[in-house]
């Protein structure tokens, strides 16, 4: 049967950046600014959802000791074919995020996904597992996105918050990735931390 | 035993790369008319960009003049070369591509379109640039930076950026012939004062991205090596 919470465990319990800690290569690289978050978050998603739809498929037909190529063979088919198609057809887009792309294949989300829930599971439920975590991986990385542009080159999404003077030039560059993202799991941790001891009294009372 | 569980895992893997390849094979055919067609329509949108005039924004060549499909395209060709690429310029780490265009302004000058690369900090920076035949010089028009897809995000692939481009052009023969270089290499400090930017990019060959792409030198440096290579190869063969 499938289970919603399938679903939603990647949007916090299961966080793949935050709480995971998946992914982590395009996460520093890519998060230089929110758009650039987005971007990376969305292509990974699509991706993501693709592949564990097709390794749920397959899962009975593949054998123990070759599934890691065979799931690695799926996942580089529909990135080039990601790839390929917005080349073609959206052009811009894909001018914007072609830098993006192939930097999905090295992310460890996917062929964790693939290797720990698609796997096992059904077709629905891998298929909500991909989404749910794929929305986790695009809310995180707009987050950290945000922090960082916001910090280093004191905008939004492109929209000026405050002044340049605030600038912390570091956010922009790689260490400014590890400091925010240290200090965002460590925020993640503490409100997971909260919520355990918040459900425990409750069922104490 | 042995041998038929060494089957029983490898034959799998091979038929799932048999289908793979076949997917993609048959994706790829589907999509390249598409591809060459939206690689073609940025190419022409690019060579219109850099003719236009970088005060005014009008067009330097009647609008007839544009070409608007491969074949008018080919129709400019001014120097091509089967390898791809007409001159190497090993000083700058810098190429000119082939094929060269040439157009005719609407005063009758002579507007070299010429497209170079140099290697910036992940890898190819390719350039785009109209130069216009002034006396036995040639001033820069303008440029695109058309690919930079090997740049670090929010830092040199701020190279695409309208404002950023506009900072390396135009240039007056006199900033040409002294080579380009950017405002860090040349020792000078980023100013506010529009007319002295102007100045000091027009004459002195300047180009000042400092305070447009704080951080990012290799971008603009490859920018400033591909123009330095394509206006010294229209020196040797026009000057």
């Amino acid at each position: 049967m499938a289970d919603f919470r399938n679903f939603t465990k990647g949007f916090f319990k299961e966080n793949p950046t935050y709480v995971q800690a998946l992914g982590m290569c395009p996460t520093l690289a890519t998060t230089t600014s929110a758009v650039n978050g987005l971007g990376m978050g969305l292509a990974t998603l699509v991706v993501l959802v693709l592949s564990n739809i097709v390794v749920s498929v397959i899962r009975k037909m593949v054998p123990e000791k070759t599934r890691i190529p065979i799931y690695i063979v799926v996942i580089a088919s529909f990135v080039t074919i990601v790839d390929l198609l917005m080349h073609a057809f959206v052009y811009e887009l894909w001018r914007t995020l072609g830098l993006f792309i192939p930097l999905i294949v090295v992310n460890c989300i996917i062929l964790g996904r693939a290797e720990a829930f698609a796997s096992k599971n059904g077709i629905v439920d891998s298929f909500l597992d991909g989404l749910g975590m794929g929305l986790g991986f695009t809310g995180s990385l707009v987050l950290l996105g945000m922090v960082r542009e916001l910090f280093g080159n004191g905008t939004i999404f492109g929209i000026p918050v405050w002044g340049k003077a605030l600038n912390i030039f570091v956010m922009i560059l790689p260490p400014g990735a590890y400091i925010t993202l240290g200090l965002l799991a460590g925020l993640f941790a503490f409100i997971g931390i909260k919520r355990r001891e918040a459900s425990k009294r409750k069922v104490r009372t | 035993m042995e041998k038929k569980s060494i089957w029983r895992s490898a034959l799998p893997l091979f038929v799932f790369s048999i289908i793979a390849g076949l997917c993609l094979g048959l994706v790829y055919l589907f999509a390249k008319p598409s591809i060459d067609k939206a690689e073609l329509n940025f190419k022409l949108q690019s060579i219109k960009k850099v003719l236009e005039d970088p005060i005014t924004g009008e067009l330097l060549v009647a609008s007839s003049e544009i070409p608007d499909s491969l074949k008018e395209l080919e129709e400019l060709v001014w120097r091509e070369s089967s390898e791809g690429m007409l001159a190497g310029y090993d000083s700058l780490k810098a190429k000119v591509h082939s094929p060269a265009y040439l157009f005719r302004g609407k005063k009758g000058e002579e507007i070299y379109v010429l497209e170079g690369s140099s290697v910036g900090y992940g890898g190819k920076v390719v350039v785009l640039a109209a130069f216009v035949k002034v006396g036995d010089d040639f001033r820069l028009n303008g440029i695109r930076v058309t690919s930079y897809s090997q740049e670090t995000p929010g830092l040199g692939a701020k190279i695409g950026e309208e404002k950023v481009m506009k900072r390396f052009y135009p240039v007056e023969p006199e900033g040409l012939r002294k080579g380009l270089k950017v405002n860090r290499d040349a020792n000078i400090v980023p100013t506010e004062d529009e007319k002295k930017m102007r100045y000091l990019r027009e004459h002195e060959g300047i180009i000042q991205t400092s305070d447009v792409m704080t951080g990012a030198t290799l971008t603009p440096r490859a920018v400033v090596n591909a123009i330095n290579a394509m206006y010294r190869y229209l020196k040797e063969q026009e000057g």
